[in-house]
């Protein structure tokens, strides 16, 4: 699979062909559903799945799509270097403890220290503590927020999207989150 | 040559193909089939919907075009699934930075909701939207100097035009009289699905969701389509024909 993509790749004009790294929590529900309303070429890799229904749910929609779901990450980080235009970071979330990552999740983060291809990572990068940045973690080159930034990403250098639009403004008062104004209709602003 | 060359003329000629109007059966059985074999789920069509909805409104209607001091846009939802749509759009509006008053018609009267998703669409809209619930005016000229524009989020493709309740009636009654523009969603209230309606309401604005209904095909207002997410396999088997949507945007104007 992974030989195969690497034949579609042509540069700017060809297809974006795209990994999303998922797992069974929250954070990959997110990468999901975000992969089916894009005319770029996801591909999915997720090596533990939830059996709760929402993420199931979520996995049948892609599946149903045609979006491929690789069967495992190859360890030769060149390989993931050549296949893919980039890699979206959809691993571990808030919710997750970084001081006690399970496998696969070291070994794919280990692979995902070395790629050379662009990194976005999915509101808190895979491996970071939510309220300190990681000195040798992942590196993202962006970051999109969900909600409102977190602590960890405050002096996040990439380029950092935030997306929760949607946020009653109740909820916005109550903690003080201090958005700033969504341009036009847009559901996502560039911090 | 010029053999070769016409013939490939006809060739592309024949591949773009019409887009597809949906009969009434045709728009069930495509749902049916995206909650039970796609697994979507009903509020997460809703949610998309609604949005779609929103978005459409401000194309067709930006806030700078609206005649009033207020950007007020009355939104009158039914029970059924056409009104959490209409619940979504109008918590959109309200964020686009729209004034959303809702309309609730009542709810049924019968106690039975076979819906359970209105309400938990109503409870999003009690956190997010003051509600200012009015009796439905029969007074035309309050709602015609109160609001800018109408948003019918009230009778759906499942509905029957036939046979049309109170106080549905009555609100066509007078929307059929106000002034100010309709826009409506999936089909206007009160229309049949596979006719277009000759003394029914009359919108300026259409948002199609899936696919356009038999009864558009001579709509010659403003006619949107809400439906990017559908899968392939399911415009394939219906040979919907769709639109490519523009860049990354949920709907398209037809």
């Amino acid at each position: 699979m992974v030989e195969e993509k690497a034949d579609r790749m042509d540069g700017l004009m060809g297809a974006w062909v795209i990994l999303y790294v998922c797992t069974c929590h929250q954070h990959g529900f997110t990468q999901l559903h975000q992969n089916q309303y894009t005319e770029y070429e996801p591909i999915i890799y997720h090596p533990k799945r939830s059996s709760q229904s929402v993420h199931q749910d979520f996995t049948v929609q892609c599946e149903k799509m045609d979006i491929p779901f690789l069967s495992y990450l190859p360890t030769e980080v060149q390989l993931i270097n050549d296949a893919y235009n980039l890699v979206i970071d959809a691993m571990l979330g808030p919710e997750s403890d970084p001081t006690n990552v399970k496998e696969p999740r070291p070994g794919i983060l280990c692979s995902l220290k070395q790629v050379k291809i662009p990194i976005a990572s999915v509101d808190v990068p895979s491996g970071w503590d939510v309220e300190e940045p990681s000195q040798d973690g992942i590196h993202p080159e962006v970051l999109i927020s969900l909600t409102a930034p977190k602590k960890c990403s405050m002096s996040f250098s990439g380029k950092h999207f935030l997306a929760g639009r949607f946020l009653p403004y109740d909820i916005q008062k109550k903690y003080e989150l201090n958005l700033p104004d969504y341009p036009g209709t847009d559901c996502v602003i560039e911090l | 040559m010029d053999k070769m060359n016409h013939s490939s003329a006809d060739t592309e000629a024949e591949t773009i193909e019409a887009l597809r109007y949906l009969s009434k059966g045709e728009a069930a059985a495509i749902e049916t089939e995206l909650l039970r074999d796609y697994r979507f789920g009903q509020q997460q069509l809703i949610e998309i919907w609604g949005q779609a909805c929103a978005l459409a409104i401000t194309k067709a209607y930006p806030l700078s075009s609206l005649p009033k001091k207020q950007p007020t846009v009355l939104v009158i939802c039914g029970p059924d699934q056409n009104g959490s749509i209409g619940l979504v759009c109008a918590r959109h509006l309200r964020i686009f930075a729209l004034c959303a008053s809702q309309e609730f018609t009542a709810a049924p009267v019968n106690g039975q909701d076979t819906y359970p998703i209105t309400f938990s669409a109503r409870a999003l809209r009690h956190e997010m939207v003051v509600p200012r619930y009015y009796d439905v005016t029969t007074e035309v000229q309050l709602i015609n100097d109160a609001y800018n524009l109408v948003i019918d989020a009230m009778l759906g493709a499942e509905s029957d035009p036939t046979n049309v309740k109170e106080p549905y009636c009555g609100i066509l009654c007078t929307l059929k009289q106000v002034k100010i523009p309709i826009a409506s969603v999936d089909v206007p209230s009160g229309w049949d699905v596979e006719e277009p309606s000759q003394d029914g309401i009359h919108p300026e604005v259409l948002i199609s969701l899936i696919a356009p209904k038999k009864c558009s095909m001579s709509f010659s207002g403003k006619h949107f389509l809400a439906g990017r997410f559908l899968p392939y396999d399911i415009q394939k088997k219906y040979e919907l024909n769709l639109p490519d949507y523009p860049g990354t945007d949920c709907l398209i104007e037809l």
